[in-house]
């Protein structure tokens, strides 16, 4: 997995690349969450469009910072969902607990709602 | 640590999550040579994968000195992948409910009914000689032969 990240309007927006299965690459999404809290960035968007797919290490990480986010006041929203993921949110029942949009701008603009 | 041992239809690796890359390169060059599409591809994977890291963490408590290992077999229209380590024992019946509300943001526990959402069997079994096997069966129709 590759991982990158930029700010727009006050977000942040990571977008990883690749699969999310567990060893180190699921380490450093992990600790790139967590890093934003620390610069007291609590806006993040996840943008999933280029990740093939994710075991249940992955969606572990998205609640970790879902949770430590608004734990701190903010929030973490899904973008670009594959077919692949959405069927494992689904049948995990997570799709229940995040936000999730179709492109970068309408999850932006959530966060100023 | 040991060495990864890897051959046709089967892959040892030592109790180390670094591993799992060349075990997903392994998974994906057996599967997609069985002509197995993407999507099934990826089910079997997220499967293996979860299967493996269970055993690396809970099997084999991440004793790097201990090996999993995952074996490969096609039988007509389906792949049958096992995964054996060299832990204790584990019993699938003891897993809380991964869906019910004090589950549901829990950060871990839910690999193994992802696995048996994804695979048309699953069965678990503790070997005489220690170490849990688990055997999953995938269907899938070849895109081309």
């Amino acid at each position: 997995m590759k991982l990158t990240d930029r700010e727009e309007g006050g977000v942040v927006i990571l977008e990883p690349k690749g699969k999310i299965m567990g060893g180190p690459d699921a380490t450093i999404l992990n600790e790139r969450l967590h890093d934003f809290i620390k610069t007291d960035k609590r806006n993040v968007i996840i943008d999933l469009g280029k990740v093939d797919w994710m075991n249940s290490t992955g969606l572990g990480i998205l609640i970790s910072g879902l949770t430590t986010m608004r734990n701190n006041g903010g929030d973490l929203k899904l973008v670009n969902v594959t077919e692949k993921i959405e069927s494992l949110l689904t049948i995990t029942k997570l799709i229940t607990v995040f936000e999730n949009y179709d492109s970068i701008d309408d999850a932006v603009k959530s966060f100023k709602t | 640590m040991k060495d990864i041992i890897k051959e046709p239809g089967r892959i040892v690796i030592p109790s180390d999550p670094t591993y799992l890359q060349a075990l997903d390169d392994f998974l994906e060059e057996t599967l997609r040579g069985f002509g197995m599409a993407d999507n099934d591809v990826a089910d079997v994977a997220i499967s293996v994968t979860e299967l493996v890291n269970n055993a690396i963490t809970h099997g084999n408590m991440n004793d790097s000195q201990k090996t999993v290992e995952v074996k490969i077999v096609r039988n007509s229209d389906q792949v049958e992948v096992t995964i054996k380590d060299q832990g204790l024992g584990f019993n699938p019946g003891n897993i809380p409910d991964p869906l019910s509300d004090e589950n549901l943001l829990k950060e871990t526990g839910r690999g193994i009914f992802i696995v048996r959402s994804l695979m048309d069997k699953v069965e678990f079994e503790t070997a005489k000689n220690g170490g849990t096997r688990v055997k999953v069966v995938k269907k899938f129709t070849p895109v081309e032969e």
